[in-house]
C-alpha cells in the first residue's frame, strides 16, 4: 500500500493549482456550506427581514392598521420632525451627548483595561493575581439596575447614605456635600466612572488572554539583552497584544452610538438633562412612550447609518496602518 | 463516516432551527387553546348565576385569564386565599403581569407595536392608547340587561361619558371605570384622598394646633421653619422642611400646585375660567409666584436639596423615616409611606392637609370624586372567549365578590353584628396593616383596576371598611383621636373645603390628547421643560432667580402650547354638549 501511493501518478495533483471555479469550491466543501446554512438563514431572518420596517419611517404608523403597506405614506416628514425645530434642537443635543459619553467610556475603558491586564502581567503571585482579578470582574455580573442604585446611593448626602461626600468630609477636602447628580457638569464623569467601575475586570480578561500566546522565548532573549520590566512590557507585551488591542477598537467603534441606555436612564433627572440625555432615551421618550414609532424609526436609521459610516473608517484607517482589517 | 457524521450534523442543525420556529408557534396555540378547550365559546348553554346568558363559571370548566394591570400593588402571594377561593368556586386562575405606572407607557407602546395581548388589559392611560390602538373590543354587545347585567348598570347612567371613538367613528365602551362610580348612600366621607400642602402631625402639636383656616404659603413655611429650627433633628436625622416630588410620571407634583393657589380646583396644567375657556398656567404669573417663593425658601435651607433626583420609591422612602415636616402631594400617591409610619406607631409623624392660597382667595382643594373614565380593564382582541372574560367580571361586581374583594370573608376578617353592620375585631383591623399579610389575604392589584361597588351595598353596609364611618372610629389610634379633638374635628376630610357641584366637564386633566398629534408632542415638551428649568429656577441663588424663569418662559415660548389649549377646549365643548346621557 504504502509503496503504491509513494509511486502513484496522481499524487501531483497538490503540486499543481487547478481551478475549480465558484461552484466547484462549493462542491469540494460542500459540508461547510452546509453548516453555515442556519447561521445565515437566522441572520437574514433577523438582521435583514426587520430593514423592511424602515418603511415605517416615511409613513404616519398607526399600530392599529396592522400591514405596514395600508399605512399613509408621508414622505420625509417625519425626518423634517426629527430634525429641525425643539426636536431638532434636542436631538442634535442628543448627538453630541451620545458621542462624548461613549468616547469618554470608551478611551477610560480601553486605556485601564491594558494598564491593568500590564499590571497583572507582570504580578508573579498566582493567588494574588486572581483574588484581583475576580474582585475587578465580579460587578460586570450586576445588573444595570444594581449598579445605578448602588451610585445614586454613594453619590448621595450623607444623611441619605452617600458614603464619597462622607469621606471627603471626614478628609476636609470639601466642606458641603456635592450633589453629583444634580450638577450637569459631572454626568459624564459619573457615567464613564460607573461603566470603569462595571467593565474593568471583564474587559482585561482578553488582554490578559493575549498576553499568554506571546512566546516566552521572547522575554527570554531580552532577559539575556539586560532589558528591565518596563523594557519588556513596552517592546515585548504591548506589540504581542497589539493586533488584538486594534481589532477589539474597531469592533467598538461600531458601537460608538450605544453609549448605554439604562445608566442614563435610571440617574438622568431634569437638573442634568442638557448632559445626560442620548439618542435612546430620546427615541424611547417621544417614539414608543408617545406612540409615535415612525419618529423612533427615522433616529434609528440615522444611527445605523452613522455607525456603518464610523465602522468602515476605523477599519480603513487600521488597514493603512499595516494592522488587521477585521472586513 | 466522518464525512457522513458532518453532513448529519448540518442537516440537524437546520431542521432543528425549523423546528424551533415552528415550536414556538406550536407552544403559543396551545397557552391560548388551555383556556379556549376547557370552556368552548359555544358551549353557551348553561346560564351563569346571575340569570345571565353569559357562560357560566364552574369549578368543573377550569379557566385561565391572563392579565396585564398597571398599578403600584404587587402580584398577590403564591398562597393567597381570595385567589384561591376563585379557583374552588369559579375555576379561574389569573396569570399576573403588573406593571408599575411610571414604566406602563413605554411597555403600552412595545405591546401595541406587537399587537399581542392578554386577555384582560388594565390600565391606567388617560390617552386611551389601547383603545385608538384596536387593542381593545367594543364591549357594547355585552352590556345589556340579560347578558352582563351587573356591568350594564355599571356603565349605564354614564354611557355618554365612558363611550369613546376608536377612530373609526362610532362610540362605544371599552374600558370599565375602575374608581368613583358610586352606588347607594355615599358613606364615609371621612379620608381624603386627594391634593394638599401637607403638614406633619407632631408639627402641629408641638405648635399647640394652630389655626388652619386662611392658609397662606408664608404661614405654611413658617411654621415648617418654626419647627426645623427648634428641633434640628427626627430620630437623630437631619429634619427636612420641604419635600418636592417629581420623578417621572409624576411631575405634577411640582407643576400642579399653583393652580390651587390660585383658588382653581385640579384641572391638571390649565386654568378653566368662568366662560369655560382653559388656559395653560405653567409660565403665567402664578406659577412664577410659587416657584420664586419655593426659591426664597430654599435659600434658608428648607427644601430637601434632593427632590429632583431620587425616584419615587426614594421620595416615599424618605417620608416613610418620619423627618419631612411638608410637601404637596395627593394622599393615594403617599399612602406606602404613610401605612409605614402607622405601622412603625409613628403616628404623630403622618401628615394632614392644608390649604394655602393666594391673597385671601377661598381654597378649592377638595372636589366631588370623578369617575376614572379611561381607567379601568378593558378585554382584548388577542382573547379567545372574550364572554367568558366578560361573565368574570361581571360575576366579580356581584355584591357577594364585591364583599369578599374589600370586605374579605365573613367570619375570618369580619363579622356581622346584630344590627347587620359588618364589624372587625382589633386583631382583624391589626393584621390589615401588616404588608405580608396583605399579599397572602387581599387580591390588591385585581380589586385596584377592577370595576367596584363604592357607595354602599344593599344591606346597608359601606363599600369596605376605610368607608364604613364606625369602623374609620374604630380603627384610629389615641394619638390620632386626640389630635381630631384638639381641632374640634370629626374626620380627616374636615380640614379640607367642602366641595361645590363639579362642572359638567371637570375635570380637565382626563380629556385625552390623540396617540401622535402636535397636542401630545407639545404636552410632552411642556414637561421636559419643566424637568429641566423649575428644579434649576428653586435651586438657584435668589439673584439668578429672574434669569432662570425667562430662560424658562422662553423655552416654553417655543412649544406650542396653543395646540394643547386647542385640544382641551375642543374636549371641553365636546363634554358640555355630550355628557350627562345614559342608556
Amino acid at each position: 500500500m504504502i509503496t503504491k501511493t509513494l509511486t502513484s501518478p496522481n499524487n501531483s495533483i497538490s503540486l499543481q493549482p487547478k481551478r475549480k471555479g465558484f461552484w466547484g469550491t462549493v462542491i469540494s466543501q460542500r459540508e461547510l456550506v452546509l453548516m453555515s446554512v442556519p447561521i445565515l438563514l437566522y441572520k437574514i431572518l433577523f438582521s435583514y427581514v426587520p430593514i423592511t420596517g424602515w418603511t415605517m419611517a416615511f409613513q404616519n404608523f398607526k399600530p392599529a392598521i396592522r400591514s405596514v403597506w395600508k399605512q399613509k405614506w408621508v414622505g420625509f416628514d417625519n425626518f423634517v420632525k426629527l430634525f429641525t425645530g425643539i426636536n431638532g434642537e434636542r436631538f442634535i443635543r442628543d448627538i453630541g451627548n451620545t458621542l462624548a459619553q461613549s468616547f469618554i467610556t470608551l478611551v477610560l475603558g480601553y486605556v485601564c483595561a491594558i494598564a491593568l491586564a500590564l499590571l497583572l502581567n507582570e504580578v508573579k503571585s498566582m493567588g494574588f493575581k486572581r483574588v484581583i482579578q475576580n474582585i475587578t470582574y465580579m460587578p460586570h455580573f450586576l445588573s444595570w439596575i444594581i449598579v445605578a442604585g448602588l451610585v445614586s446611593t454613594m453619590l448621595a448626602v450623607p444623611s441619605s447614605g452617600g458614603m464619597v461626600n462622607q469621606v471627603l468630609m471626614t478628609l476636609h477636602i470639601i466642606k458641603e456635600p456635592i450633589l453629583f447628580l444634580s450638577n450637569p457638569n459631572y454626568f459624564w464623569g459619573v457615567v464613564a466612572g460607573s461603566n470603569l467601575w462595571k467593565e474593568l475586570g471583564w474587559n482585561t480578561i482578553i488582554y490578559l488572554a493575549a498576553m499568554t500566546a506571546i512566546n516566552p522565548s521572547l522575554y527570554e532573549a531580552a532577559d539575556m539583552d539586560g532589558a528591565n520590566r518596563f523594557q519588556k512590557m513596552l517592546y515585548i507585551t504591548l506589540p504581542g497584544i497589539k493586533a488584538t488591542i486594534v481589532v477589539l477598537l474597531i469592533m467598538s467603534i461600531g458601537w460608538i452610538l450605544e453609549a448605554g441606555f439604562e445608566i442614563q436612564y435610571f440617574l438622568g433627572n431634569g437638573l442634568v438633562v442638557e448632559k445626560s440625555e442620548i439618542i435612546d432615551i430620546f427615541v424611547l421618550r417621544y417614539g414608543i412612550q408617545m406612540g409615535n414609532y415612525s419618529l423612533a424609526t427615522v433616529a434609528g436609521m440615522f444611527k445605523t447609518v452613522v455607525s456603518i459610516i464610523l465602522i468602515s473608517g476605523a477599519n480603513f484607517i487600521s488597514g493603512k496602518l499595516g494592522e488587521e482589517k477585521l472586513i | 463516516m466522518k464525512r457522513f457524521a458532518l453532513i448529519l450534523l448540518a442537516l440537524v442543525l437546520v431542521l432543528s432551527t425549523a423546528a424551533c420556529g415552528s415550536g414556538a408557534n406550536t407552544t403559543d396555540n396551545s397557552a391560548s387553546t388551555v383556556a379556549s378547550s376547557s370552556t368552548p365559546a359555544s358551549e353557551t348553554s348553561t346560564a351563569a348565576a346571575s340569570g345571565s346568558t353569559l357562560p357560566a363559571l364552574t369549578p368543573d370548566k377550569p379557566v385561565t385569564i391572563s392579565a396585564w394591570l398597571t398599578s403600584s400593588f404587587a402580584a398577590p402571594a403564591a398562597d393567597n386565599k381570595i385567589t384561591k377561593l376563585l379557583k374552588d368556586k369559579l375555576g379561574v386562575t389569573i396569570n399576573y403581569e403588573i406593571i408599575t405606572p411610571d414604566n406602563a407607557d413605554q411597555k403600552t407602546g412595545v405591546m401595541l407595536a406587537g399587537g399581542e395581548y392578554p386577555d384582560l388589559v388594565g390600565a391606567t392611560d388617560l390617552n386611551g392608547r389601547f383603545i385608538t390602538g384596536k387593542a381593545l373590543i367594543p364591549l357594547d354587545d355585552y352590556l345589556t340587561a340579560d347578558k352582563a347585567d351587573l356591568l350594564f348598570e355599571h356603565v349605564r347612567p354614564y354611557w355618554n361619558r365612558l363611550a369613546t371613538d376608536a377612530g373609526d367613528g362610532a362610540k362605544h365602551i371599552y374600558i370599565f371605570p375602575n374608581y368613583n362610580r358610586y352606588y347607594g348612600e355615599i358613606t364615609g366621607g371621612t379620608n381624603y384622598g386627594a391634593s394638599g400642602f401637607w403638614i406633619q402631625k407632631a408639627l402641629l402639636a408641638d405648635q399647640n394646633y394652630p389655626d388652619l383656616s386662611n392658609m397662606t404659603l408664608e404661614k405654611y413655611f413658617k411654621m415648617i421653619e418654626d419647627y426645623k429650627t427648634k428641633y434640628p433633628t427626627i430620630d437623630g436625622q437631619p429634619t427636612i422642611g420641604y419635600e418636592i416630588l417629581a420623578s417621572t410620571g409624576r411631575e405634577w407634583g411640582m407643576t400642579n400646585p399653583p393652580e390651587y393657589l390660585a383658588g382653581a380646583p385640579n384641572n391638571g396644567g390649565v386654568i378653566v375660567d368662568s366662560n369655560n375657556v382653559a388656559t395653560i398656567f405653567a409660565n403665567k404669573d402664578i406659577a412664577k409666584r410659587y416657584f420664586q417663593f419655593l426659591n426664597q425658601m430654599n435659600a434658608k435651607g428648607l427644601i430637601d436639596r434632593e427632590s429632583f433626583t431620587q425616584t419615587y420609591d426614594q421620595y416615599l422612602a424618605k417620608l416613610a423615616t418620619g423627618r419631612v415636616l411638608g410637601m404637596y402631594d395627593q394622599r393615594w400617591d403617599f399612602g406606602n409611606a404613610n401605612d409605614a409610619l402607622v405601622s412603625q406607631k409613628k403616628d404623630e409623624r403622618t401628615w394632614v392637609s392644608t390649604m394655602p392660597t393666594y391673597d385671601g382667595i377661598a381654597p378649592y382643594y377638595a372636589d366631588r370624586d370623578v369617575m376614572n373614565i379611561n381607567q379601568g380593564f378593558g378585554v382584548s382582541v388577542s382573547c379567545k372567549q372574550p364572554d367568558v372574560v366578560v361573565s368574570f367580571l361581571n360575576t366579580m361586581l356581584s355584591e357577594e365578590w364585591q364583599k369578599i374583594l374589600n370586605w374579605g370573608i365573613e367570619g375570618e376578617d369580619y363579622s356581622v353584628g346584630a344590627d347587620g353592620k359588618f364589624v372587625r375585631s382589633d386583631a382583624q383591623r391589626q393584621q390589615q396593616k401588616d404588608l405580608v399579610w396583605r399579599s397572602s389575604n387581599l387580591l390588591e392589584a385585581f380589586r385596584d383596576l377592577a370595576p367596584k361597588h363604592q357607595g354602599s351595598y344593599s344591606d346597608g353596609n359601606a363599600f369596605s371598611p376605610d368607608t364604613q364611618p364606625s369602623e374609620f372610629f374604630a380603627t384610629l389610634s389615641d394619638y390620632d383621636k386626640n389630635f381630631l379633638t384638639s381641632y374640634g374635628k370629626q374626620t380627616w376630610r374636615d380640614f379640607l373645603n367642602q366641595p361645590p357641584e363639579n362642572p359638567v366637564y371637570y375635570p380637565c386633566w382626563n380629556i385625552t390628547l390623540p396617540d401622535g398629534s402636535d397636542a401630545q408632542m407639545a404636552n410632552t415638551q411642556m414637561t421636559d421643560t419643566a424637568l429641566q428649568f423649575l428644579p434649576k429656577a428653586i435651586l438657584a441663588a435668589p439673584s439668578d432667580f429672574e434669569n432662570i424663569w425667562k430662560q424658562y418662559t422662553d423655552a416654553i415660548a417655543k412649544v406650542n402650547t396653543k395646540a394643547i389649549e386647542d385640544v382641551v377646549n375642543q374636549g371641553i365643548q365636546d363634554r358640555i354638549a355630550n355628557w350627562g346621557g345614559s342608556k
